[in-house]
């Protein structure tokens, strides 16, 4: 497998009250053209290595190394951060514009990713007109039509109803599957098991803070996967065991 | 004085606040934006500014006149010291309103600006101007009342042997008192007061009312048209910088560089003044700073009790009722905005009247430049917090009169109440200088107080004096806040706010 992105021996501590703590332990793996997840307990630094992936973070060593040197990245953070003045079609249009595309050009595009998320007829609406659901599908929206290559998730579906985001799931599994995006690679943070299995090609296990690469799982049940399928069951329960390990 | 003379005067006064106007809000917007996004810059401004915004700023004035003049060609540096004087009494309310609006938004859009690599420019104009937008509006309200009303003492001033006279209707209304022509002076005052009616009813009042829903008079239409042309020429600005922000990149060496340069400047600045201070009798000036503190001090407490008393009941009445709320902020609007100076001639018959005339009169003008601060803060940012759910509590629990004031009412609006009378505390201790000491008909009333000291120095020339003694106050005032006014608010903020 060529990868995309070589996580190599990242490590992070973070300060508090003056005390060092620990968060990321020497983390290594590499991820390629694929939909990874990465599972792990609560407060155990997944999310602080998907901002250091991002670049928002600084890792105190080790580096992150991206194949494609100039390869975008659209980021799908856990709430919407939409700005509250601007429509739906401007918030998606932003970064497309702050990048240097005219406005005209960057609402077209904006309009195609709006429609993907099934979005088209509410690009007038402001964020407080939508509901949770709508405006992380604005969140995805915008995420792609600045056409990544990698999309980075932070526990996408964790603010949702369990109705809404069962259907948010299929829908971005749907866009990965048939190709209709830009994005070659994912990597999503969560801490569902469920969400995980039903959805990444593999699973990156953490274990507790500080956090060390527990297990890597492949997947390999063909999409859609039934949850209730023995395969499933099987994986399930071995993520259950290095997760309470 | 004809009617020709007038306009001019008022076209003249009224460009001089827009100038200030706009020059404060582009400044609120970097000062505040700085603040909030860099550390640094928020723990050295920060409590400079909350030192400036509680000082006498007029005090200082004579300092600031002989700087700009002094570097500058004198006209010139005549309206700049007056624009400078106006903007000292608009702005610090401004960028604290921006600063606080960037520091509650939602940390994660500071990580979505970074993820999709917002430039500077883009950050500006597409986050922080439109996030502080309501802030600004907000204490506008405020500010522009403050302008007015410290306006005239900018447009006349005497600097020991010489007098400053600027064009302008603070000039023209004193001019006409003092040479008894008094058609031309109350023809000034009537031209003063509808010019002041009109900004805000035409101006600022429709562009509150768009965001809240206040008792303020108002008239949309003008404001709608220049809005929409404010907008575009923003509009412009900001394609034009972002468009300049992807074609050239400003290495970090080159604003690191610029900003040094100015440290350096300032710093030099400082210290040579700080020479010059030291080369004064410190003592005697020391001396009588202490003797007139007290005066002030009074003063300045008594006036800070009659604005809370005055401000919670025309604040519940607005509550009560709308139609009362739309006389008190419109009348509140006028009466905070008649410049301090207008307020001697306009009463002199009170003034010259007894003993005690000039006391009563000394009062109005500081009630003028003190309990509007507070009025405006409770109606805008305390009834707001009244919740619904607390009214039906009331009406299905039957809760009304002072019950309803004391569990409801009052522990509602008093965060607002707390920053309000930090604000009036302020516009008490500037308004002191205005309202001390004054010169009316070529008679002197001295009230005493360190006001009235300021200005016995400023008439005598005593640039240096002057400077030390506002410094002096400074100090005092910047004391009492630590001590008095921090554990006020930290009791408030623990007590009254949240769930």
């Amino acid at each position: 497998m060529q990868p995309v992105i070589s996580v190599r021996n990242v490590v992070k501590t973070f300060k508090e009250g003056g005390k060092a703590l620990l968060v990321l332990d020497g983390i290594t793996f590499d991820i390629g053209e694929e939909f990874v997840a990465i599972l792990g307990p609560s407060g155990c630094g997944k999310t602080t290595l998907l901002r250091i992936i991002a670049g928002l973070e600084k890792a105190d060593s080790g580096e992150i190394v991206f194949t494609h040197k100039d390869a975008q990245i659209g980021f799908v953070f856990q709430s919407p951060t939409l700005l509250p003045w601007m429509t739906v079609l401007e918030n998606v249009a932003l970064p497309l514009r702050v990048r240097g595309t005219s406005w005209r050009e960057a609402e077209e595009k904006a309009r195609k990713y709006l429609s993907l998320v099934g979005l088209q007829s509410f690009e007038n609406f402001y964020p407080r007109e939508l509901s949770g659901g709508m405006k992380q599908r604005v969140n995805i929206a915008r995420a792609l039509a600045i056409e990544p290559l990698i999309l980075l998730m932070d526990e996408p579906f964790s603010q949702l109803d369990p109705l809404t985001a069962e259907s948010l799931r299929s829908e971005v599994l749907d866009m990965w599957q048939w190709g209709v995006t830009s994005v070659r690679t994912i990597v999503m943070v969560t801490h569902n098991v469920d969400e995980a299995i039903f959805m990444a090609d593999r699973l990156v296990i953490f274990t507790a803070r500080p956090a060390k690469v527990a297990a890597i799982i492949p997947v390999e049940i063909p999409r859609p996967r039934d949850r209730r399928s023995p395969e499933f069951q099987k994986i399930e329960d071995k993520v259950y065991e290095y997760i309470s390990a | 004085m004809g009617i020709l003379d007038l306009m001019v005067a008022l076209g003249y006064s009224l460009a001089r606040m827009l100038v200030a106007y706009i020059i404060s809000v582009l400044l609120a917007l970097l000062v505040g934006t700085a603040m909030a996004r860099n550390k640094l810059i928020e723990a050295v401004t920060l409590p400079i500014l909350d030192i400036l915004q509680s000082i006498p700023i007029l005090g200082f004035f004579p300092v600031v006149l002989v700087f700009f003049v002094g570097n500058l060609p004198k006209p010139f540096g005549l309206e700049a010291s007056a624009v400078f004087l106006i903007i000292t009494s608009l702005v610090w309310n401004m960028i604290f309103g921006v600063y606080a609006s960037i520091k509650s938004l939602d940390p994660s859009i500071f990580d979505m600006a970074q993820v999709y690599s917002f430039g500077p420019a883009s950050k500006f104009f597409y986050i922080y101007t439109p996030a502080s937008k309501s802030a600004l509006l907000a204490n506008t309200l405020v500010s522009w009342a403050g302008g007015w009303f410290f306006l005239t003492s900018a447009e006349v001033i005497s600097l020991g042997e010489e007098e400053y006279k600027l064009r302008g209707i603070g000039t023209f209304i004193l001019e006409s008192f003092n040479s008894g022509d008094y058609i031309s002076f109350y023809m000034g005052i009537g031209g003063l007061i509808l010019t002041i009616l009109l900004t805000y009813i035409i101006l600022w009042n429709p562009a509150i009312v768009f965001l809240w829903n206040l008792p303020l008079l108002n008239i949309k239409i003008v404001y709608e048209k220049l809005s929409s042309i404010v907008s575009m020429l923003w509009n412009f600005i900001k394609e034009v910088f972002i468009f300049i922000e992807k074609k050239i990149t400003v290495p970090k060496v080159f604003s690191k560089a610029i900003g040094l340069f100015f440290a350096v400047f300032i710093l030099y600045y400082l210290l040579n003044s700080f020479a010059g201070l030291l080369s004064s009798d410190i003592y005697d000036v020391a001396l009588n700073f202490a003797r007139e503190l007290p005066t002030s001090l009074f003063h300045v407490s008594l006036i800070l009790i009659i604005s809370f008393l005055l401000s919670l009941g025309i604040s519940y009445a607005t509550y009560k009722s709308r139609e009362m709320g739309y006389i008190f902020t419109l009348s509140g609007e006028l009466l905070a905005s008649i410049p301090a100076i207008i307020w001697w001639p306009l009463l002199a018959q009170i003034a010259l009247a007894s003993s005690l005339g000039p006391y009563l009169v000394s009062l109005i003008v500081l009630l003028q430049g003190a309990a509007w601060y507070l009025f405006f803060n409770i109606i805008i940012f305390g009834l707001s917090n009244i919740r619904r759910e607390h009214e039906e509590l009331a009406q299905v629990y039957k809760i009304k009169g002072w019950y309803f004031v004391r569990t409801i009412f009052l522990p509602s609006i008093f965060p607002a109440v707390a920053s309000g009378l930090l604000s009036a505390w302020g516009g008490a201790w500037n308004a002191t200088v205005v309202a001390e000491y004054v010169v009316l008909s070529g008679r002197t009333f001295d009230m005493g107080g360190v006001g009235a000291l300021l200005n016995r120095y400023t008439v005598e020339g005593k640039t240096t004096e002057v400077a030390l003694t506002a410094l002096l106050l400074s100090l005092v005032i910047v004391i009492i806040n630590k001590m008095v006014w921090s554990r006020i608010f930290s009791r408030i903020s623990s007590g009254y706010t949240g769930e």
